[in-house]
């Protein structure tokens, strides 16, 4: 796949001492999501500022499409959406409006900004409140009409500053569909986050940055990968410690387990038991099958899965947001009752 | 023509945004009207003094400060260009308009014709008041399309000085009261509130290179003795003096801010 983006040791420092981004290089493939995940104060809002003309870099080279961002800046600007974290509408106009306002800027003739602006609306979901001021709108509501904004020229590749900051989960459920519909329409998109969860989702490879610089690149099972196995952990009535040495004298023999732990170790129970593998979803089955067969009574069994939060504390020494190990499977209450 | 369709884009924006909040433009007039009907009834008597009259042509005060009134009026509405500025450097818009493949200066014009245009109208406005309460505009009709003309010019060229510390300082407050501080200082260090032989020494001196002076004159002339076209000379020296310096540095600064 060809190079949409190339950032070659790219820096920024405001002023004498204050260092944004420190020398970071990256490229991004057309038609792929690529995400770039950091706390706040990592650098990724000057990053995207940068290649998207906003903010003048201090050294390094940057292309979009083989332009250059500084000296094609204009070519630039023709071939970029943007979508600034500040949800870039003006509130005294109404939706259709705000769209037909950027159309004008894009020196896009009338008629057919009318047809463009229509079918925006459409796509966004936003046709019945097309002719109502954004005062009453909700902020996702703002949220969608800032996104239809940024594509009224049919931009190359879209820049998405963290774009669900601050909205609820209802509003991040859309603009996540919304963002994956376009890319399977085929649009590059570039956006910074720093919500795991969403870089996880959305984007088939990604950067975590850290401090102005990148700390690791790949794709989310990439980076998961570093981080370790899933993890399968079972929970045994508390006096069933029979059980439990049963199970894992089963589950030691069964291909495919790393390491199985000791009875009695497990975060979950008093008497538990913990086994790291690869392929946690595919086991499962397994595992319920061979404890089944040999009538082991399992109370419940949780299947957990690293996630890029863990990636990133291990990476950097610090976490990114609260966030729980992930479950991805949690069978409970799995008693078999053998006559 | 791709930056004309541009600046008609936002200058029709800006248009739109006004005609929303009508409580904007009735609190624009206020002051004007205060001024008008309090200023020139406690200073009645200035027009009784024979050298007031000599130098005026008027024994009328309010006649002579209806100039004052305008030029007011147009200082104050070219505060609100920089603050339009800054609020959208911060609700985002602005950046909304950088990555737009467009010409920056669109950005400052759009707003500074819009701004002008609120400008005439509210001329316009206090214009009629100042008929109602007998002022006589000696040089009709063409004289006050001559006055809307300066208006406007006279507001554009000013509001360069709120563009720029807008462009500076990305501050509201900080914007509104440089403007505030300008505008009164120069106001009362003028020929506008006083005809320049009746002012103090100092005054004189301050007010000979102050541009509010050629403006009021300008205004004075026309309402009071007819063409005087001397005066409209100076008032449109002086506006080219303060656009150039104020709308040059704006533009160079808002060029440089962002590319």
């Amino acid at each position: 796949m060809d190079d949409i983006v190339v950032v070659e040791n790219l820096h920024k420092t405001y002023g004498k001492d204050i260092i944004a981004v420190d020398g970071i290089s990256f490229t991004v493939k057309k038609g792929e999501i690529f995400g770039f995940l950091g706390p706040n104060g990592a650098g990724k809002s000057t990053t995207i500022k940068i290649l998207t003309t906003l903010l003048e870099k201090s050294s390094g080279k940057a292309t979009i499409d083989g332009l250059d961002i500084d000296a094609d800046q204009e070519k630039v600007r023709r071939i970029i959406g943007y979508s600034s974290q500040e949800v870039g509408v003006d509130d005294d106009l109404t939706a259709r409006e705000n769209l037909m306002l950027q159309c004008s800027f894009h020196h896009i003739p009338k008629e057919k900004a009318k047809a463009k602006v229509n079918e925006l609306l459409q796509t966004v979901r936003l046709a019945e409140a097309a002719d109502r001021r954004l005062k009453t709108f909700s902020g996702g509501m703002r949220k969608r009409l800032d996104l239809a904004s940024s594509l009224v020229s049919d931009p190359k590749i879209l820049f998405l500053d963290e774009p669900t900051t601050g909205l609820d989960p209802q509003s991040r459920q859309d603009v996540w569909e919304y963002i994956g519909k376009l890319n399977r329409q085929g649009m590059t998109i570039f956006l910074t986050t720093q919500y795991m969860e969403e870089a996880d989702r959305l984007s088939n490879r990604l950067c975590i940055v850290d401090q102005g610089k990148i700390v690791a690149e790949g794709t989310p099972a990439e980076l998961k990968a570093r981080v370790g196995a899933d993890k399968i952990t079972l929970r045994f009535k508390p006096d069933d410690l029979a059980g439990c040495e049963k199970a894992k004298e089963i589950l030691s023999k069964l291909p495919g387990m790393e390491a199985v732990g000791q009875c009695g170790d497990s975060s979950v129970s008093v008497n538990g038991l913990e086994i790291m593998t690869k392929n946690g979803s595919a086991l499962v089955t397994q595992v319920v099958r061979a404890l089944d067969g040999a009538n082991v009574d399992v109370e419940q069994l949780n299947l957990s899965v690293p996630t890029l939060d863990e990636v990133f504390l291990k990476l950097t020494g610090k976490t990114l947001n609260v966030v729980e190990r992930k479950e991805a499977v949690g069978i409970r209450g799995r008693r078999r009752r053998r006559d | 023509m791709e930056m004309l369709s541009e600046v008609i884009a936002i200058f029709n924006r800006w248009n739109k945004k006004l005609l929303r909040q009508p409580i904007l433009i009735f609190f624009n007039l206020i002051q004007p009207l205060v001024w008008f009907l309090l200023f020139t009834q406690a200073f009645s008597a200035i027009g009784n003094i024979p050298t007031f009259q000599l130098l005026t042509g008027t024994s009328s005060y309010i006649t002579f400060f209806t100039a004052a009134v305008i030029i007011q009026t147009i200082a104050s509405s070219a505060l609100n260009a920089g603050i339009g500025l800054v609020n959208d450097f911060d609700s985002g818009f602005m950046d909304k308009m950088r990555v737009a493949p467009i010409n920056k200066s669109s950005i400052l014009f759009g707003r500074l014709f819009s701004n002008a245009l609120t400008t005439v109208i509210q001329v316009a406005i206090i214009l009629v008041i100042g008929l109602a309460l007998g002022v006589n505009i000696a040089s009709g009709i063409i004289g006050v399309l001559i006055i809307f003309l300066l208006a406007a010019l006279f507001g554009i060229a000013w509001s360069g000085i709120s563009l720029f510390v807008a462009l500076n300082t990305k501050n509201a407050e900080t914007t509104l009261s440089v403007g505030l501080l300008t505008t009164f200082p120069l106001l009362f260090l003028s020929a506008s509130v006083m005809p320049i032989g009746l002012l103090p020494s100092w005054v004189q001196q301050v007010a000979q290179v102050n541009p509010f002076t050629y403006i009021a004159e300008a205004f004075q002339s026309l309402i009071i003795n007819g063409f005087v076209w001397q005066k409209i000379e100076y008032a449109l020296i002086a506006i080219l003096i303060v656009g150039v310096l104020s709308l040059g540095t704006s533009i160079l600064l808002f060029r440089r801010k962002i590319s």
